[in-house]
């Protein structure tokens, strides 16, 4: 019989486009014994370490589309994807939007793929 | 840090939800050239994308404004100003029309008329629905501000602070903000100014609004000289998630536990049943929820169970009415709210208090206006299911025609030198090249909204109170030394720490209010002072800025004026 797992890692984004030519992942170590959403995670990352740039409002319905983002390779809504404790993931910025810094993207600012990913995400 | 950008405008408006959206198109389809800022991107941020999207108007047959107007201020307990409830009853229905003129669309019944529920408090059925709840209204304002070419939106900016004139007939001259895209302090001119930046709950640890809510206008508002008014009065919704974590904030309907709904109720953890029936309006129920939790009748995170599983409505009836996006998105985290306890506790929802305006939407200072939630003088001490919808549709198209009005009749103001050399040292003395710093922002946060929620929660004493103001002294003197990187793009820290220092002084303005009404009345409930008191108390406490600070008062309630 295994322990519970008491841990969800989360490897983020970083990259400053004012100061850096790259980006590279970061590790974190979230604590919790519950599952969590990505948009959970984010917070406490944004927490555990402010330089790290990521949005927080929600609408508490998965339907604004404020959170966003690229977990594990696909864009996803993050309020509304739950991540179980012990499991590790990635957490990048959604790839249909310019990116301001870290994971956070400029919604006004959509690129090529835009018109697509709104075909997709209305089915 | 200097300013790098300059805009001009006839109508700045701050905050882009429901509101400042509403606003902007009545001052530009008016004629006015108008720019709205939002700290967050549009229709992506604010907290009227987390309305179920109830509104009321008089619709029914045998309704009408005056019964509706006398629903509003019997149960705001006689504390609302009564020539506000005229503008917000009487022009209820038009705001209808006009959010369907935008686009916005309300659920019909099955004879293809819009659908009406009657929740605790309305004498009528009284409640349309929007489709999509406030993400649909805001959705549906967001496009045609976007269509409007009189309107400039400036998404991801944080305006930091208003900006006094030093002469000519307005008081405030525009004000000054961050463009987090680019790191650019802007300087934006204006002949009006609306503010329409919501209320402050994210003060209190248990809250069902969006991390925005931390009442930035109502702060500048008061900085700059005006007058707020009955700011202790905090509704508290009695049913917000507190268990599980990533459900937190989220709230369940308190209205569907109607006999004639649902027919729920909230348990205890030993399962009894908690609220009478008929359903109490709001402001009891959540009274009798937090005794309950005070009492230990309460699960060991606090909360008490909402239940709507065994409704004699029958399962299929439960599902139907759950088949909205709000509990959808309840069961992508694994909990199925027909069928499951919900863990609740009473949490902040909305500001009743706020910004004092009259009917045309002005402040005490002339060319600054104001449209709820940080107004603050129409709801009184309780406010009814559905009417935050309609006071930012109503209020925000009065704002915006206001401010349209006086813009046509004012010119621009210059700007103090003095006043804008201190905001932009305000801001600029935050920022340092250091860039290992003890991130102090998040602890400090932490600490103000657990003394809020405990001392200015539901239940609150003058022994509680002084207490919350110490604790708030003690995380102001910290938070002056704190200081953040500089960064040029999207310098979150610099707004987590801007919004803390208005949390902060925002919290002691709610301490200090709720200290000096020494009575119970609607959501303020002091323990010491358990009874309302209409002989001394049915007055607004006022804060004002004075030059020791805070200086709180009282003001007289307007009585029956008609809305011109």
């Amino acid at each position: 019989m295994f322990a519970p797992a008491t841990s969800i890692t989360a490897k983020v984004f970083r990259f400053d486009p004012s100061k850096e030519k790259e980006g590279h992942l970061q590790s974190f170590i979230i604590k919790t014994s519950e599952p969590l959403s990505v948009m959970t995670i984010l917070a406490k990352v944004h927490d555990l370490d402010p330089t790290f740039a990521c949005r927080t409002s929600t609408c508490f319905k998965g339907k604004c589309g404020s959170c966003l983002i690229r977990v594990n390779g696909k864009n996803v809504l993050g309020c509304i994807e739950l991540v179980q404790p012990g499991e590790e993931i990635t957490l990048e910025p959604p790839s249909h939007f310019q990116l301001i810094r870290d994971v956070v993207v400029d919604f006004s600012h959509p690129l090529g793929a835009q018109q697509k990913y709104d075909e997709e995400t209305e089915q | 840090m200097k300013i790098t950008k300059q805009l001009q405008t006839d109508v700045l408006i701050i905050g882009a939800g429901g509101a400042g959206l509403r606003a902007a198109l009545a001052a530009a389809e008016a004629g006015s050239k108008v720019i709205i800022t939002n700290k967050g991107p549009l229709a992506k941020s604010g907290i009227t994308l987390t309305a179920a999207g109830g509104m009321q108007a008089p619709l029914h047959p045998q309704d009408s404004p005056e019964r509706y107007f006398e629903d509003t201020v019997q149960f705001g307990y006689g504390l609302a100003d009564q020539n506000l409830v005229h503008c917000l009853t009487g022009q209820a229905c038009a705001q209808v029309a006009e959010a369907e003129r935008f686009g916005a669309q309300f659920t019909r019944d099955e004879t293809g008329n819009l659908a009406l529920s009657q929740f605790p408090g309305q004498s009528l059925a009284r409640n349309l629905f929007f489709k999509g709840g406030g993400v649909g209204l805001v959705a549906a304002l967001a496009r045609a501000c976007r269509e409007n070419e009189n309107i400039s939106i400036l998404e991801d900016f944080f305006v930091t602070g208003l900006i006094n004139s030093c002469s000519g007939n307005a008081a405030i001259s525009g004000a000054i903000g961050l463009n987090l895209k680019n790191g650019q302090l802007t300087a934006i001119a204006a002949k009006a100014i609306i503010v329409a930046t919501g209320g402050c709950q994210r003060l209190w640890e248990i809250n069902d609004c969006p991390t925005d809510a931390t009442g930035d206008g109502i702060l500048y508002a008061f900085r700059a000289g005006a007058k707020l008014v009955d700011m202790e009065m905090v509704l508290f919704y009695p049913s917000v998630i507190v268990w599980p974590p990533s459900l937190k904030g989220a709230f369940v309907h308190y209205e569907f536990l109607d006999q004639a709904i649902l027919d729920g109720n909230v348990y205890d953890k030993d399962g009894q049943a908690i609220l009478p029936k008929p359903l109490p309006v709001r402001d009891e129920a959540m009274r009798i929820m937090a005794k309950a939790i005070i009492d230990g009748r309460g699960t060991e995170h606090g909360g008490l169970l909402w239940y709507v599983g065994s409704s004699p409505k029958g399962l299929e009836a439960v599902r139907k009415k759950l088949d909205i996006a709000q509990y959808n998105y309840i069961r992508k985290h694994g909990v199925d709210p027909a069928t499951e306890k919900i863990e609740v506790a009473p949490g902040a929802h909305y500001l009743l208090g706020g910004i004092h305006i009259d009917e045309e939407c002005r402040t005490n200072l002339p060319g600054l206006f104001a449209a709820p939630e940080c107004a603050g003088n129409f709801d009184g001490a309780n406010r009814l299911a559905g009417s935050g919808i309609t006071a930012i549709q109503v209020f925000g198209a009065i704002a915006g025609l206001a401010a349209h009005h006086w813009a046509e009749s004012n010119d621009h103001c210059e700007a103090d030198p003095l006043c804008l050399a201190k905001e932009i040292s305000r801001v600029a003395d935050r920022l340092t090249d250091c860039s290992d710093l003890e991130p102090a922002v998040p602890r400090l946060r932490d600490q103000l909204c657990a003394a809020v929620q405990n001392f200015a929660g539901v239940i609150r004493s003058e022994s509680g109170l002084k207490q919350l103001q110490q604790s708030i002294n003690d995380i102001r003197f910290e938070l002056l030394s704190v200081k953040v990187p500089k960064t040029t793009l999207f310098n979150q820290q610099l707004t987590d720490l801007l919004q803390l220092e208005i949390m902060c002084e925002t919290a002691q303005i709610i301490a200090a209010s709720a200290l000096f009404r020494e009575e119970s009345r609607g959501h303020h409930f002091r323990s010491d002072f358990p009874q309302q008191n209409d002989g001394k108390w049915l007055l607004h406490t006022q804060a004002g800025k004075s030059e020791n600070g805070l200086t709180i008062s009282t003001k007289d309630i307007v009585m029956r004026q008609k809305c011109r």
